[in-house]
């Protein structure tokens, strides 16, 4: 299989096929980035068709330094910024950056909200690495960061995270109103319990 | 916590569950996972977090994206000289000493030096050794056209002692030639021969073929002597000299002795030496991968294993094919001529004057080895036959002479 830096190389000395192969291989891992970063799946779209867009401007700059993967990931989280600091400006009541919850199974619900209980920088860390599948070392290149503190804090989110998990899984713990109307069979066993 | 009991951080554990640790860490971290339940625990603990983590996943993306890509793509067009400029830029960036770190400056620094103490050192050896430049050198050895290709290092290899030392031992001699490439400007093709020679004078026809082998460059692969009582002698030489020098050399050697036959083969070898050097190719970028994943990844200690099994298997293939393709280049370069030299025997009469004395001498002796011949014989007989013939002896003893008496009685009426 070509590698992705072989494709950019490709790309860059105007085959469009070897673009339409990298982006065969980073649309969904793109949208999905987007998607759990953000409430609406038209601006996940939206972002990740930029963050395309702007490696197709981009491409006679490319140089193979770094992996195309911490590339991409690369635009894609000053995309993100821009656009969390346009919504802050924009709606700055509701600064939430979480993508709404409604309709979601609670399994989800749950890691969604033991997530937003993170640490935001914890939080870039612990998605990175378990959604997105980047090395400590990838990881530590985009948020410029020590790979050590790129490791404890993971390990320190992690913890936190089993915690959180423990708790929200409990029904006592479950939040009334995070619930929609249709609830489970299965949500209400457990509260019934 | 972790407590003194434990060789590794909690954060190893984490990073030995992530395939992000070496492998000599991973290894030591695998040893202890397997024999702490604490340990255990926490590992158990976070794989159960990336889990449940997983269950979060996103609806894929719409076809409205990937049909904005399509038309951004269908108006793209590679900026001219792009290349151009790339290359620019690079150099540019290289020589832009505000961005070099302290590494590239250290380089730098050391390599200026470097050139330096180099320049200087080079002033006195001039000065004091002026006869250095103009001190000639022996002249280089001929080029020897090799298959039709120029072998510039053909004497390094050539081992004229090796056929002489098996000309005076008279033992088997496998004679090694040095390394050598064999370039692909042609086909390649390994010739061989067969001559088979009979000659009145052996010795000289042994003492020449030495002569015949240096003058081209050859040397014996494998050389046998016989010489069988009441036959003439024999000689069966391996004969190997460089492919462009055997047709002269078959010439030599026809002048060593009457020739009884005479076979010559060629047989090319052009695609499987390619298919070799592909091979082998192949099978370097292979190891290369698996050493850099062996380098750059960790996992599990099975995983680990299997890579390093993995390594092994296609090191052992490369030298395998190393070798077939140093053999095949060793025997396109260099012809094999089987060469049989047999001596022409002539039985000679010889007349032995015998005496009296001598003649009763050797009857006497004849007499003698008969006789312990004949009781050494009968003593074998007896010995080998002598307890069946008993054993049927007395079972047939009683009932012939039963037979017998009978018979006698009827010839007594």
């Amino acid at each position: 299989m070509t590698s992705d830096e072989a494709l950019m190389l490709q790309f860059q000395g105007g085959s469009t096929e070897a673009f339409d192969e990298l982006f065969a291989r980073y649309r969904e891992p793109l949208f999905g980035f987007f998607r759990r970063r953000l409430n609406s799946c038209e601006r996940a779209e939206d972002l990740a068709q930029e963050t395309f867009l702007a490696v197709i401007r981009a491409t006679s700059r490319y140089e193979p330094r770094a992996l195309v993967r911490t590339y991409l990931y690369g635009i894609a989280l000053n995309l993100l910024a821009a656009e969390r600091r346009k919504q802050s400006k924009d709606a700055p009541v509701d600064s939430s950056p979480e993508p709404a919850v409604s309709g979601a199974p609670y399994a989800v619900l749950w890691v969604r909200q033991a997530l937003q209980k993170l640490d935001p920088s914890e939080r870039e860390i612990i998605m990175l690495r378990e959604y997105e599948q980047l090395s400590y070392s990838e990881i530590a290149d985009l948020l410029r960061l020590p790979l050590n503190t790129v490791r404890s804090r993971l390990f320190r989110s992690r913890m936190a995270l089993k915690g959180y998990l423990e708790s929200e899984s409990k029904p006592e713990r479950h939040v009334a109103a995070a619930e929609p109307a249709n609830s489970s069979k299965e949500h209400e066993a457990r509260n019934d319990k | 916590m972790i407590s003194n009991n434990h060789p590794i951080e909690q954060e190893d554990l984490m990073a030995y569950l992530d395939g992000e640790l070496s492998t000599d860490r991973a290894a030591t971290t695998l040893a202890h996972l397997e024999r702490c339940p604490e340990c255990q625990t926490i590992a158990s603990d976070l794989r159960g977090v990336s889990r449940r983590l997983l269950a979060w996943e996103v609806e894929a993306s719409g076809p409205r994206l990937a049909q904005s890509i399509a038309n951004a793509l269908e108006t793209f067009k590679p900026e001219p000289g792009s290349d151009v400029k790339i290359a620019r830029r690079r150099w540019q960036d290289r020589l832009d000493l505000r961005r070099w770190s302290r590494q590239t400056w250290g380089v730098a620094v050391v390599s200026v030096a470097v050139i330096v103490v180099l320049i200087v050192g080079s002033i006195p050896m001039r000065r004091y050794e002026p006869g250095l430049r103009s001190m000639s050198l022996p002249p280089p050895p001929p080029n020897i056209p090799v298959n039709g290709r120029q072998f510039d290092k053909l004497d390094a290899f050539i081992k004229p002692q090796d056929s002489e030392r098996s000309a005076n031992t008279q033992t088997t001699i496998l004679a090694t030639p040095g390394d050598f490439t064999v370039g692909l400007s042609g086909p390649m093709i390994v010739r061989t021969a067969a001559l088979a020679l009979s000659t009145g004078e052996f010795d000289k026809a042994r003492a020449r073929l030495d002569d015949i082998l240096k003058r081209h460059h050859g040397y014996v692969g494998e050389l046998n002597v016989a010489t069988p009582v009441g036959n003439g002698s024999t000689f069966t030489a391996t004969l190997r000299v460089p492919a462009d020098q055997l047709e002269a050399t078959l010439a030599d050697l026809k002048g060593l002795g009457r020739v009884e036959s005479e076979s010559q083969n060629g047989q090319e070898v052009t695609a499987q030496y390619v298919d070799l050097e592909a091979r082998l190719s192949n099978a370097r970028n292979t190891e290369e991968r698996l050493t850099n994943l062996l380098r750059q990844r960790t996992g599990k200690l099975s995983d680990v294993l299997a890579v390093e099994t993995e390594i092994d298997r296609v090191r052992g293939e490369i030298e395998q094919m190393e070798a077939e393709k140093k053999n095949l280049a060793n025997q396109v370069t260099f012809a094999t001529i089987t060469a049989t030299v047999r001596e022409d025997y002539q039985a000679q009469l010889q007349v032995v004057p015998a005496t009296t004395f001598g003649r009763l001498h050797n009857a006497a002796v004849e007499g003698y080895r008969d006789m312990v011949d004949g009781v050494v014989s009968t003593a074998l007989f007896l010995l080998s036959y002598g307890p069946s013939l008993l054993l049927w002896g007395g079972l047939l003893f009683f009932p012939a002479r039963s037979l017998w008496r009978r018979v006698r009685q009827k010839l007594a009426q």
